[in-house]
């Protein structure tokens, strides 16, 4: 009985396209949040693009000191074709409590990429949705929106979005 | 040989060192310069326990961070910021020294957070007797919101 739950199980997962889901493979729930204008901006809106979701806060001290190496990737390729599709966009979710924190910061360090934030700090549902136990954390999706890899950093980071996109 | 000899004490006095340091080591696992002793640490469940029960005598539970969301907490700000801290003191100045005093801030692990030595520092001396540091070893999120325990509105 088992087996044959599995067996079908299996079946099922490899019939119906990337379920929704956190794990590598799958495809990543859609997230709609205010930017710092207050216009909603999808992350289902990037379609087609390699996205990193970057889940940060400006009293995370080492999301803070991230920000100038995804100030240079975003540079490098975020004219660059992917597979599925034209170019490479980070979509930043802010765990802010205040507004004025997270728009100076933005401006202070001239961040060009999305940054969305509800403003609720841990409390945000996008934190339960994306099961978040510590900042800094990301996900990186391809133009389908299914998950590539997750919690790169570093040159780890660099290659695997490099792999994904043609120079 | 002087020479032999001098060597030979230094090496003593460099073991006898080395190996003192690795006897107190055990204490300083929550870091040497932490305000705050192990009995100072207040379990969450133990907290909500007491949040959840009205009959049982409340602290005055300060928020030290980015947002109060522990139930009934005060709102002060991060304290790493003069002006919070200062705001956290002339609440303070108001109690008696042996009030029941709860802070937390829960933003990030407590060896990564601004907030929780300047708050606790400042209640040490100033003299309090009777206050705790909740321990939300690794955020308020995952220790206290995801548990279920009770939240400001």
């Amino acid at each position: 009985m088992a087996v044959a739950l599995l067996v079908f199980g299996s079946l099922i997962s490899t019939v119906t396209a990337q379920p929704t889901g956190l794990e590598i493979g799958n495809k990543t729930p859609d997230i709609r949040l205010p930017s710092v204008k207050g216009d909603t901006v999808s992350l289902s809106s990037q379609k087609g693009k390699l996205v990193l979701i970057d889940f940060w806060g400006t009293w995370c001290a080492p999301c803070v000191q991230e920000q100038a190496e995804l100030a240079r990737l975003y540079k490098k390729y975020k004219q660059a074709s992917s597979a599925n599709g034209k170019g490479f966009e980070i979509y930043g979710v802010a765990l802010e409590a205040k507004k004025p924190n997270w728009e100076n910061f933005i401006s202070k360090n001239k961040i060009n990429w999305i940054q969305v934030s509800d403003l609720k700090f841990w409390r945000s549902p996008v934190a339960k949705t994306y099961n978040i136990q510590g900042l800094p954390f990301n996900v990186l999706i391809d133009g389908r929106g299914v998950i590539l890899a997750k919690n790169l950093h570093g040159t780890e980071l660099e290659k695997e979005i490099g792999k994904n996109l043609n120079k | 040989m002087i020479k032999s000899m001098k060597t030979k004490i230094l090496t003593l006095l460099l073991f006898a060192f080395t190996t003192s340091m690795l006897v107190t080591n055990p204490f300083s696992s929550q870091g040497q310069s932490d305000p705050w002793t192990q009995q100072q640490l207040l379990a969450p469940a133990d907290l909500a326990k007491v949040l959840n029960n009205p009959k049982s005598p409340q602290p005055i539970v300060y928020s030290i961070g980015m947002q109060a969301i522990v139930k009934g907490s005060i709102d002060i700000g991060p304290t790493m910021r003069a002006e919070n801290l200062n705001t956290l003191k002339q609440k303070l100045n108001k109690l008696p020294k042996n009030s029941q005093i709860v802070v937390y801030c829960g933003c990030c692990p407590f060896s990564r957070c601004p907030n929780v030595r300047p708050a606790m520092a400042l209640l040490k001396s100033m003299q309090f007797t009777n206050y705790k540091l909740l321990n939300l070893p690794q955020n308020v999120k995952v220790d206290w919101i995801d548990k279920g325990y009770p939240m400001t509105e």
